[in-house]
């Protein structure tokens, strides 16, 4: 009996870390869109509670003031056009490796996968000079090409795996009835490695979206800031302005596309990023 | 599939090539030339492009900020490793062991920081910081230890301590799912027998969970140490920038101010190719320790 009035206390117990924990994380994110709606004057003077009244004119003046508007533009771009490139990439690739019986296919499914544990800061440099070569230095066309290959590894790795799940008779049968392997990827496996495809866009749509230093050293120009710049920026300019309110609300500009997708995607979200953790 | 070896060899270089190729020349390429260029003075335009051996590695060696960004970077790495894995480990059996009803919705909450960018992760934190209006002095202040309460990011001594709440904060969630992904796959019959055996529920922990969840214990640890070689610099540059006076400049910091500040590009090239080696090192070294075997019963 004791046991178990121990027990009970312990049940009672283990929520107090856990319910602290939930503040510690929710907290900070509230208080962020509570100081979007806060004048300057009324961070100050009241930093940690709730607005007086639910003003958008820090959205305005973040949107209109701060080029935000130019910034998530630009983000949407970075963001839309990587995603689609790492995936034409990667399909062929990934089905390639896991389908077609070549010499090397193992060695070259390792050289991607060891590229997710090699420290890319130090080809950042030599990136940075090929890219003003070829033009595409503080161009965002450029910065999507680099995100799209810097994903491939990791999105080569979950495809693969996803692939390898799809029976091969349905590809033999096709084979049979006279398709061509180029109509077998884009008509077979393409479909129904669906789930997989959705799941590394998400992924890889968030790592673009939220991504700062590449875009630090590869972008230069303000009409050229994807939204973690812009954001960067206003929040080093904030130091002197006390402009905080307009910080606050580009940082809520910048979450809550990925509140939206994590609302909607979670659990694709956390076992993707589990798995592809676990497996790398 | 019945297809010409010719068609075949066609069909795989449209898979292939087109990928490789820019693979090889946005990652491989600019790796190796990295290394190319850590033999050089180079401050950007080609024709101040000099050779000079191993003077980049002599004046790495000599550079009395270089140990201060190693010592912070593995500072970083052992405390984030330590609290992660506490906090995670307390959590992930928590939210398993104990039937708690509310477990998805602490899962749900916990892993969302992981997928915050690290800009607003770290100006949050640089708010939560601030000396007049942060969150942490106000707190000391209510609890009546203002005597504790310091300029956190401002003080040298304290910057780099205060970097690791943050990345704690941002990454408990993933290595949590980890866990929880090991425990749920660990049979209750193994408990039972635990509990037949009079084994209290902290001694199941002991003898039970942990040795069986020790292959995701050990990803997860590896998985930490990568990511913070590789990437601490990131949440440093938002917070800090390395200040004050160089106390929180890591290996990553340093090189983007050598090399995009300071335009001393082959230096900066050598610092970058002492990460991949001490990152590289670091994870050999620690797979040997970790190499312990699992356990099956």
């Amino acid at each position: 009996m004791k046991r178990s009035v121990g027990q009970i206390l312990g049940r009672a117990g283990i929520r107090i870390p856990l319910i602290l924990w939930t503040i510690a994380v929710l907290y900070p994110i509230f208080w962020m869109f509570l100081g979007s709606f806060k004048s300057n004057a009324e961070i100050y003077r009241n930093p940690w509670g709730f607005p007086e009244s639910f003003s958008l004119d820090n959205f305005v003046t973040a949107w209109t003031n701060y080029n935000i508007d130019t910034s998530v533009f630009n983000s949407l771009i970075v963001t839309v056009i990587g995603t689609a490139l790492t995936l034409v990439l990667a399909i062929p690739t990934a089905y390639a490796i896991e389908r077609i019986q070549f010499r090397g296919s193992q060695a070259l499914f390792l050289l991607y996968i060891s590229a997710m544990m090699i420290p890319m800061v130090l080809g950042w440099i030599p990136l940075f000079f090929l890219l003003a070569e070829l033009n595409l230095l503080d161009n965002i066309y450029g910065l999507a090409i680099v995100y799209a290959v810097s994903q491939l590894p990791f999105t080569i790795f979950v495809l693969t795996s996803f692939i390898s799940t799809i029976p091969k008779s349905l590809e033999e049968s096709a084979a049979m009835d006279g398709m061509s392997p180029y109509m077998v990827l884009w008509k077979i496996i393409t479909p129904l490695s669906m789930s997989g495809i959705i799941t590394v866009t998400i992924m890889n749509a968030i790592q673009f979206w939220n991504e700062y230093f590449m875009a630090l050293i590869f972008l230069n120009t303000s009409d050229n800031y994807t939204l973690a710049l812009a954001i960067d920026f206003i929040s080093s300019e904030a130091q002197y302005t006390n402009a905080w309110g307009t910080l606050f609300a580009s940082l809520v500009i910048a979450i809550i596309p990925v509140i939206v997708l994590y609302a909607i995607f979670q659990r694709r979200i956390a076992k993707g990023l589990t798995e592809g953790a676990i497996k790398g | 599939m019945v297809q010409s070896k010719k068609q075949k060899y066609l069909f795989l270089a449209f898979c292939l090539i087109p990928t490789f190729i820019l693979f090889a020349v946005f990652t491989l390429y600019p790796l190796f030339s990295g290394l190319y260029y850590s033999f050089f003075d180079w401050s950007g335009s080609s024709q101040n492009k000099e050779f000079i051996g191993f003077a980049n590695y002599i004046k790495l060696v000599k550079d009395a900020i270089i140990p201060n960004t190693i010592m912070h970077d593995y500072f970083l790495v052992v405390t984030k490793v330590i609290g992660i894995m506490i906090l995670a480990l307390f959590f992930a059996v928590a939210l398993t062991q104990l039937k708690i009803k509310e477990a998805p919705f602490y899962r749900i909450v916990f892993f969302f920081p992981n997928i915050m960018s690290v800009v607003v992760i770290g100006i949050l934190w640089t708010f939560i910081y601030n000396p007049s209006l942060g969150l942490v002095n106000s707190g000391l202040e209510f609890l009546g230890l203002e005597s504790l309460a310091k300029p956190w990011l401002g003080d040298e001594t304290w910057a780099l301590p205060s970097l690791v709440l943050p990345s704690i904060w941002a990454g408990i969630g993933l290595f949590m799912l980890m866990l929880i992904g090991g425990i749920s796959n660990i049979s209750k019959s193994y408990y039972e027998a635990a509990e037949i055996d009079g084994a209290n529920e902290w001694q199941q922990f002991w003898k039970v969970t942990l040795p069986l969840i020790w292959p995701q214990i050990k990803i997860s640890i590896l998985y930490i140490v990568i990511t913070t070689l590789n990437g601490s610099f990131i949440i440093v540059q938002v917070m800090t920038g390395g200040g004050p006076n160089n106390a929180t400049h890591v290996m990553g910091s340093y090189l983007y101010q050598q090399a995009f500040v300071q335009y001393n590009f082959g230096y900066g090239a050598t610092i970058g190719v002492m990460i991949l080696i001490l990152s590289l090192l670091t994870v050999l070294v620690l797979q040997f320790f970790m190499r312990r075997d699992k356990i099956e019963y």
